[in-house]
């Protein structure tokens, strides 16, 4: 069984964006809160809680479904893996909107979704065992 | 790496952006950079309030690439000084201002109308900030957050103290920081300015992506599971109260003692069990140093309440406990949370209430000036009422109590217990000589300048000379320039080391050796004191207040001659070249 990264207690986040930069590190090499597969978002006053969302790798992923070019395929234990030279000429982005917790954000730079990779690196660097790693867990 | 400087004009709401690679190369960024632009553009003996005098905002070559480069150095003329304005913020400005692409901002001018300021990556305008006039920083930052906005966004904003042009108004970063000290607020106001908005959606790079990785290991590491940050996630700062208590060096009733008979009851380890409800951190830190607390406010019957969130730390606590002898929770947090809502620096009030206290005791003010507020110790009521007017203003006592204790003792007396040191209120550390006379050369006469305090507790421990406590701060001074310049946050100083400093800059492109570090920490020093004496100060005239040399500190009475022999000592080892202290 593959493994996959859940938020698990998000009631612990201390928005230190330790799993977003960790993220961008391993994806682009930089730092970054915009290239990233996993955010955490603010609502509108750090008085609330932070809200942390990555992909939780639906079984049939409505992104996948909304893609028209099917540039987004679905995996067979959940999730999505990109075919970068379908993902072209797209304006709508309808896959951004199909995914109902905004797991998915464009590459700034190349203009395609950014795909979790499960690396499970997001949950080594948390400090505050908010996101789970593994086989079993997750929704 | 960092080149970018955005220079804002806010009278004809004009903006350029310049490419300075080389300053930040040899500068490094906060520190190093902030003191260089400042003295290239804040013309001399200029007028803190005058739309000439700018504010200078500096991110580092290290922000948000390694865990803990979260600060933000800010620099201007202070009101309340008349001389260098230094202060360090936390939060998520450095990483916005990063993400949008620049290394320091640098803002002028004078908006016509009350004004806020949006920067979304190289996008910037101005925006009237009418509806925000008088209003808490906690509601303008509500105003201005963007919810789940894409990057990274932090919001600076003032209160009513600021806009009042309060001497020692600070400016909140994102809720809960601060720049806190010297009255940025003030400058802010004085040039229209409420609040800025900076939203960053770009990236940080290092010259290497796997060296990058493997360094932010080894930090990450020693910060969070090896526990070289633990303090800081325990207890926090906090955790002084007790520890300092114990030594006879948490300032109690104006600085009148060291010990405090009811520390236990604001200790970091009473308000964690009590008062807390929360940690968070600045963007790039794993640490969460922010300890928030809930502070509940009945208001009628049938259980009705106000809940507010505010973060409590060691200065606040001592100022506003402590040293007025507050051993309430609630009366402590009731008095931050004043601070915090009309944006006044919470040490600098502590010391002018304690101050105030005093005065009226010894009859040197009396009720015609405190308009029948009746100040004592311990009495939340009569200090919340103090704060207010002195925001407000109602006459020219509490004018000059928003001037500060330097301002107020001068008018009034009591100079020997207006506990400020180069007009900035002490922070909480009644340790010994280190602390006072870092204090008093430390640039932005603060005990994060060079940690005397940490010196005086060395000596306890081991025994240190006079002088070498004086070559001591003047080391630690300088490394801390190199520090603030990354821009590195204090609490994660000991992780840092020397060799893991110059291994860190390798990244960002810029090889220096551990030695041309220092020297450079000493330049930066330098160039802090080129500003300084320019704009007038002297070290002999710095007001003491007497009572630092009659309470018996952590390592015993201070006697002012052996001050005095320090303080001779610390400027020929410092300014030795020319034999005069003007001269590098």
């Amino acid at each position: 069984m593959p493994e996959k990264v859940w938020v698990d207690r998000p009631e612990r986040c201390i928005g230190c964006y330790s799993c977003v930069y960790a993220c961008s590190r391993e994806l682009f090499g930089t730092t970054s809160a915009s290239r990233t597969a996993i955010f955490v978002r603010t609502g509108k006053s750090l008085e609330d809680r932070f809200h942390v969302v990555v992909c939780i790798t639906c079984k049939d992923p409505p992104c996948a479904v909304a893609c028209k070019k099917e540039a987004l395929q679905a995996k067979p234990e959940g999730g999505v893996t990109l075919v970068a030279s379908k993902c072209v000429d797209c304006k709508n982005f309808e896959c951004l909107s199909a995914c109902a917790i905004g797991a998915l954000t464009l590459d700034p730079k190349t203009k395609k979704p950014i795909i979790c990779t499960e690396c499970g690196l997001c949950a080594k660097y948390c400090p505050h065992e908010v996101l789970g790693f593994g086989e079993a867990g997750g929704p | 790496m960092l080149s970018y400087i955005l220079y804002v004009d806010l009278t004809n709401k004009s903006v350029k952006i310049r490419r300075r690679a080389k300053l930040f190369s040899k500068y490094l960024g906060g520190t190093g950079v902030a003191i260089r632009l400042l003295l290239e553009e804040c013309p001399p003996n200029v007028d803190p309030f005058s739309p000439e005098a700018p504010i200078i905002v500096a991110a580092g070559p290290l922000t948000g690439l390694l865990p803990c480069c979260t600060k933000t150095v800010c620099m201007f003329k202070s009101p309340l000084t008349g001389n260098l304005g230094e202060t360090h913020a936390g939060g998520r400005l450095a990483s916005a201002i990063r993400f949008a692409g620049f290394g320091a901002i640098v803002i002028k001018g004078f908006a016509d109308k009350l004004t806020y300021l949006t920067i979304s990556d190289h996008n910037i305008s101005f925006h009237d900030a009418a509806a925000l006039k008088g209003q808490p920083p906690s509601e303008t930052e509500k105003a201005l957050r963007i919810p789940n906005v894409e990057g990274l966004q932090s919001v600076v904003s003032i209160g009513l103290a600021g806009e009042k042009l309060a001497w020692y108004a600070d400016a909140n970063v994102d809720m809960y920081n601060h720049f806190g000290r010297l009255g940025l607020g003030a400058i802010f106001a004085s040039k229209n300015l409420k609040a800025i908005s900076i939203t960053g959606t770009g990236e940080i790079s290092a010259v290497n992506a796997d060296t990058l990785k493997l360094l932010y290991e080894d930090l990450y590491q020693e910060a969070e599971k090896k526990g070289g940050m633990k303090k800081y996630h325990d207890l926090g700062t906090m955790e002084n109260v007790l520890v300092l208590n114990e030594l006879n060096a948490l300032p109690t009733k104006n600085f009148t003692s060291g010990k405090f008979d009811f520390a236990e009851d604001i200790s970091g380890e009473a308000f964690a069990e009590k008062q807390m409800i929360r940690k968070i951190s600045c963007p790039g830190c794993p640490i969460a140093c922010m300890h928030i607390a809930a502070l509940k406010i009945p208001f009628a019957a049938q259980h009705e309440i106000g809940p507010i969130f505010l973060r409590y730390d060691y200065e606040p606590v001592y100022a506003l406990g402590s040293n007025l002898l507050i051993r309430d929770q609630n009366d402590v947090l009731k008095l931050i949370l004043l601070a915090d809502e009309y944006g006044l620096d919470a040490m600098m009030l502590g010391t002018v209430l304690a101050w105030v206290t005093e005065a009226y005791e010894k009859g040197l003010i009396s009720n015609s000036e405190t308009l029948n507020v009746k100040p004592s110790w311990g009495d939340v009521e009569s200090y919340a009422q103090i704060t207010e007017n002195i925001v407000k203003m109602p006459n020219l006592f509490y004018t000059k109590l928003a001037q500060g204790v330097a301002a107020a003792s001068e008018k009034y007396g009591g100079r020997d217990f207006a506990m400020a040191i180069g007009k900035n209120g002490l922070s909480g550390y009644l340790t010994g000589y280190a602390s006072l006379l870092g204090t008093l050369v430390g640039a932005r006469h603060s005990h994060n300048s060079n940690a005397g305090y940490s010196i005086d507790q060395e000596s306890c421990k081991s025994s240190i000379t006079y002088s070498e406590m004086v070559t001591k701060l003047i080391e630690e001074e300088n490394w801390r320039c190199v520090q603030t310049s990354l821009v590195i946050c204090l609490f994660a100083r000991n992780i840092y080391t020397e060799e893991k400093v110059a291994e860190a800059l390798k990244l960002v492109g810029i090889n220096r050796s551990v030695d041309d570090l220092k020297k450079l920490g000493g330049e930066i020093f330098q160039n802090q004191y080129k500003f300084k004496f320019r704009e007038g100060f002297d070290f002999h005239k710095e007001n003491l207040p007497n009572r630092i040399f009659e309470t018996p500190t952590m390592t015993g009475k201070l006697d002012k001659k052996m001050f005095t022999n320090m303080l001779a000592s610390y400027i020929s080892k410092r300014f030795r070249r020319r034999g005069s202290e003007k001269e590098f």
